[in-house]
């Protein structure tokens, strides 16, 4: 039986062709849009993440206190038996020491003598180690404007404004003046590796990106780290679960007594970033329903359409003999295979579609005529699992849905008068 | 016209078919026009707040002021030129003296900008009237709603804050809090705290100077002031304009997965139609209708689609944009935290281009999905047509 | 180093002064006699100090131990000894102007601005508590307000007001004794009146037949809770001769 419609769907491409491209397209505008979306919020919650919050981080209780003002007398000093007990504990993250810290930065001229000073802001994670995920983190490479990446720890990357201010080239030193975690005055000569553009408004004008061991000779802070953030693996922040996670970490590891002892925030608990994400997917849901219900809504017509399409043949077969139900049933059927069918089609060509997005993207610097940006500005879409089924909700569901609501004129009609359809048709 | 009314006869003629279509088209046209007008009052509002409450119809800003270099705030004070004085001495514009200090809330040291406004001004929508009127020992100062949260500071609460004065000297002394402002700009409440202008100017020994003026929205700002520079409104928030038209592209591929959806289903609806009245279409040419006109008939059948649309759109999306624009979606963010610019409500904002912009695009795609099929028209004999049969 | 000298030599820079005067039946001395008093014991042509600065961090103290050649109030040549962190880091003051130089970067830096406002080895001092050379006398108004004990001590109590603008501090209070001719309190008013920093003199040591203060203790009295940075002399000669050289820049490169 199911062989014999899907004869009759490819061997009458008339009843079927245009259905077919439309349900697919519905399918892959579907895909695309949770992808799109998806994308998107990824975007926002990755920049956060590796910029400011971690999906997790992990600070003492005195430096979460008073983070504002960069304490890193108040640092974290066992970074390395903290990072042993959080990789055996938590084996879905990994684990990311940073050092944010603030002073000067000093462009000597050819005699040593300062050229150029302005004040600094810092960040310094693991650029150089094999196993650091840093760099694609912050998907350096793309993003560097001049120079390279560092290859050194004594390598940093500045700002691309920072660095046209103080007119400072790649290969040159610029010297950090600032004061040690414990407060002692220190000075340390950095190679400017390259610049980099990272396309958040405002932070490239006083920005520098070190190497963790880079800052931490400079800063004297040894085997420790003012923050130590957690990633999921995929880099995908599961809320619920990252929630869960710090309960039970600050349950075991924080102290009442111990303004040194761990603490643990989710992105969730920073910035209100917890709010942000709540709207961000309320709105993405909302919009995928109404999307979901318009797709439903023209595949319901389509439905209708085709039915009306072939009147003239369900008269025939009625005049046949056939049963109005077996009419029915058959033409339910056939959408089913035409649906399933568009569906692995069109699904196949929206996940190929957020693919290219995600991997190239769209450039839209051009839409952006008249602004003077620091970068490239690319969408990006992302491939989740569920874009590979949520196609098929609108594709097969939608379509049979419409069949059936199109499908009461058969019931309706009277037979004489599909007859006449035929007529008429002929 | 009699086109047009044949027209809309077969069209609304054509039944659910239609209506399906036509409400898909509407809900891509209330769904473009409100997020468009969602998020073009996310920017008014914000830009707003902006003005009433920082930069009011554009600044003047001292020869020496960064506001991006704390370090250039010592240098960055003198008497205000001829033409500004002349405007704050007529209230339309405000001069703010800044200088860097430290507070001490709890003992513990907290960089900070101190902020010497008038009182009386009436440029800036910051409650500085609170300012006036204290008659208490320390220094009034008001702070931000954000900065309360940070610093764990009430009303009430004394601390000390040290500074220099323009010599160089160390000065320090306590200062209350008369009040917590909810300002919902993070840029005139984060890190600093306000104080009367001319108390100020007393405790840095700078009678008389400012480090920036801003001047109100009902007056011109001034070209040439001086040696003080202007920055027009558009100069001081063209960073965030950049901000939120990166969003807007975001949200223009959305518009155009949308128009996709609703494309396709006329298009269909057209193919439908043309195939089944094939014969109609015969009779037409029979009769001696030219063939441009049958096709102008079909197009403007299908191109109808965005008419009813507009008129279906109106219907339930016009309470609901009224709504929106004049009661305005609340935010659950405090924005004390977020550390951005964020109004608690999002009141949308429609402005009549859109109307005409989102109107003429969805009006021009559904004619030319109309069209396409049409074409098909122009290849038909006449007589095969009449007999239904197609090529 | 510097620091040391600074402000030990300014505050001392004012005691002592032979003295006849305290024997004598409690005339009250001027000002004048009693900066210059306080001079003689803290000030020399030349003096070389080993000495150590303790800072009490929120979680841990710190030693930092140096080594100052100092000659008047205008010049002066600290070389860092230990921790091994800071061993090697060198300033030079001359004048109003100050240089460092560190191993690690092999560059001297001149330090102005509002880093001269920055804390010291994150002691309680800033570089420019260091920097003031001016001498209290040329600067200030000194009044002798009367006697008070001090720790059972009698000592001479003696308020300072700035004769001009741009001192750091507008106002002085010390509490000298009358034995000894030492400051043994300071205290630095805002010009408010608010007390802004105050440093006292621990324990006190015999050199070279003057007095000289061996432990100090400076605290900011804006922070709560701040234990103080504490300064010991080690070692103290006075009117050595010291090499011209020195004191130049070059020499913070050796």
């Amino acid at each position: 039986m199911v062989r014999f419609l899907i004869k009759g769907v490819l061997r009458d491409r008339s009843r079927s062709l245009l259905s077919f491209l439309i349900i697919g397209g519905c399918v892959t505008l579907t895909v695309f849009l949770r992808g799109f979306f998806v994308g998107f919020l990824d975007d926002m919650l990755r920049q956060s993440a590796v910029l400011l919050t971690g999906h997790v981080k992990v600070t003492t209780r005195a430096y979460a206190e008073e983070a504002d003002l960069l304490p890193n007398d108040l640092a974290i000093l066992e970074v390395d038996s903290l990072l042993t007990v959080l990789s055996a504990e938590y084996p879905d993250l990994f684990w990311s020491p940073r050092i944010t810290f603030a002073g000067l930065l000093d462009i000597p001229d050819e005699n040593g003598e300062t050229r150029t000073q302005s004040p600094m802001m810092g960040i310094a994670v693991d650029l150089l180690s094999e196993d650091t995920r840093q760099p694609e983190l912050w998907d350096l490479a793309p993003k560097i404007t001049r120079g390279r990446l560092p290859r050194e720890p004594d390598e940093v990357l500045l700002g691309e404004e920072f660095a046209s201010r103080l007119e400072v080239e790649p290969g040159e030193t610029a010297t950090f003046i600032g004061a040690t975690m414990h407060g002692g005055f220190t000075t340390y000569n950095f190679r400017v590796a390259g610049m980099v553009s990272l396309g958040v408004s405002g932070i490239g004008d006083y920005f520098i990106l070190a190497d963790l061991e880079g800052a931490r000779q400079a800063l004297d802070m040894e085997g420790t780290a003012s923050e130590i953030f957690g990633f999921y693996k995929d880099m995908y922040y599961d809320d619920p679960a990252a929630v869960a996670l710090t309960a039970g970490f600050n349950r075991i590891h924080k102290r009442a007594d111990d303004a040194y002892s761990p603490f643990m925030q989710a992105l969730r608990d920073q910035n209100q970033m917890g709010q942000i994400v709540d709207i961000a997917q309320i709105e993405m849901w909302v919009i995928i329903l109404i999307f979901m219900t318009v797709v439903t809504i023209v595949l319901w017509n389509l439905g209708l359409m085709s039915g009306l399409r072939r009147y003239g043949e369900f008269g025939m077969r009625l005049a046949m003999g056939e049963t109005q139900g077996h009419v029915f049933r058959t033409t339910l059927g056939e959408s089913a295979v035409i649906g399933l069918g568009a569906s692995v089609v069109g699904t196949a060509v929206g996940l190929l579609l957020t693919y290219l997005v995600q991997e190239v993207g769209i450039d839209y610097s051009s839409m952006m005529e008249g602004y003077d940006f620091p970068m490239t500005l690319v969408m990006r879409a992302k491939v989740t699992p569920d874009c590979w089924f949520i196609g098929f909700i609108p594709g097969v569901f939608a379509t049979m849905l419409g069949t059936i609501l199109a499908g009461r004129g058969i019931y309706k009609r009277q037979l004489s008068q599909l007859f006449k359809e035929l007529e008429l048709e002929a | 016209m009699m086109l047009f009314k044949l027209a809309l006869r077969n069209l609304i003629g054509a039944g659910t078919r239609t209506w399906l279509n036509v409400f898909v088209t509407s809900i891509t046209f209330v769904l473009i026009i409100f997020m468009s007008g969602l998020y073009q009052g996310m920017f008014e509002s914000n830009k707003r707040i902006m003005i009433e409450t920082e930069i009011g119809g554009g600044e003047y800003w001292h020869p020496a002021y960064d506001p991006q270099d704390p370090f250039t705030l010592e240098a960055s004070h003198g008497l205000l030129p001829d033409a500004i004085a002349d405007q704050v001495t007529v209230g339309v514009a405000t001069p703010i003296l800044i200088t860097q200090g430290s507070i001490y809330p709890e003992g513990r040291l907290r960089p900070v900008l101190i902020k010497g406004i008038l009182p009386e001004q009436q440029v800036v929508a910051l409650p500085t009237s609170t300012l006036s009127g204290y008659a208490g020992e320390a220094v009034p100062v008001l702070i931000g709603a954000g900065m309360a949260k940070t610093t764990k500071l009430k009303v009430g609460d004394t601390f000390t804050v040290r500074w220099r004065d323009a010599h160089g000297t160390y000065d320090a002394d306590e200062v209350e809090v008369i009040s917590i402002m909810n300002v919902e700009n993070f840029q005139v409440d984060q890190g600093q705290i306000w104080v009367p202008l001319e108390r100020l100017q007393q405790m840095l020994d700078m009678p008389g100077e400012a480090t920036f003026v801003v001047a109100s929205q009902e007056t011109n700002l001034l070209a040439n002031p001086g040696s003080w520079r202007t920055m027009s409104v558009d100069a001081l928030t063209e960073d965030f304009r950049r901000i939120m038209l990166t969003g807007q592209a975001m949200m223009s591929m959305m518009y155009l997965i949308f128009l996709a959806l609703a494309a396709m289903g006329i298009f269909n609806s057209q193919v439908l139609s043309i195939f089944r009245r094939r014969k109609e279409i015969g009779t037409l040419m029979a009769l001696g209708m030219p063939r441009g006109r049958v096709i102008g008939l079909f197009t403007t059948e299908g191109g109808l689609h965005s008419l009813l649309a507009l008129v279906l759109a109106a219907l339930y999306g016009g309470p609901f944009m009224y709504w929106t624009a004049t009661n305005g979606i609340p935010l659950p963010f405090d924005y004390a935290e977020i550390g951005m610019l964020i109004s608690p409500r999002m009141v949308s904002v429609y402005p009549a281009g859109l109307f005409v912009s989102t109107t003429l695009l969805v009006t021009l795609i559904v004619t030319i999905v109309s069209y396409l099929p049409a074409r098909k028209i122009a290849k038909m004999k006449p007589t095969e047509a009449i007999t239904g049969r197609i090529n | 180093m510097n620091l040391l000298r600074r402000s030990v030599i300014i505050l001392m820079l004012s005691l002592i002064w032979p003295l006849a005067l305290s024997a004598q039946s409690e005339k009250v001395p001027t000002a004048s006699e009693l900066i210059a008093a306080m001079d003689a014991n803290l000030t020399a042509k030349t003096s070389i100090v080993t000495s150590r600065m303790v800072v009490h961090g929120r979680r841990a103290s710190r030693t930092i131990t140096s080594k100052s050649w100092v000659e008047g109030a205008e010049k002066a040549f600290t070389e860092y000894l230990a921790p091994p962190r800071e061993a090697g880091t060198k300033m030079l003051k001359l004048e109003d102007q100050l240089w460092t130089y560190s191993p690690q970067t092999d560059r001297i830096i001149q330090i102005s601005g509002h880093m001269l406002r920055q804390s010291l080895m994150g002691s309680d001092l800033s570089y420019q508590d260091m920097m003031e050379d001016q001498s209290l006398e040329d600067v200030y108004d000194g009044v002798v307000e009367g006697s008070e004990l001090l720790n059972g001590r009698d000592s001479w109590v003696m308020t300072l007001t700035a004769k001009k603008e741009g001192l750091a501090y507008h106002r002085r209070k010390a509490w000298i004794d009358k034995e000894w001719l030492l400051p043994m309190r300071e205290e630095l008013f805002a010009k408010s009146g608010k007390l802004l920093k105050s440093s006292y003199a621990e324990e006190v040591m015999q050199v070279e037949g003057r007095w000289y203060p061996k432990v100090w203790v400076f605290k900011d009295e804006l922070k709560r809770n701040s234990k103080g940075t504490e300064w010991i002399i080690d070692e103290i000669a006075f009117n050595q001769p010291i090499p011209e050289a020195q004191f130049a820049k070059a020499a913070l490169r050796k």
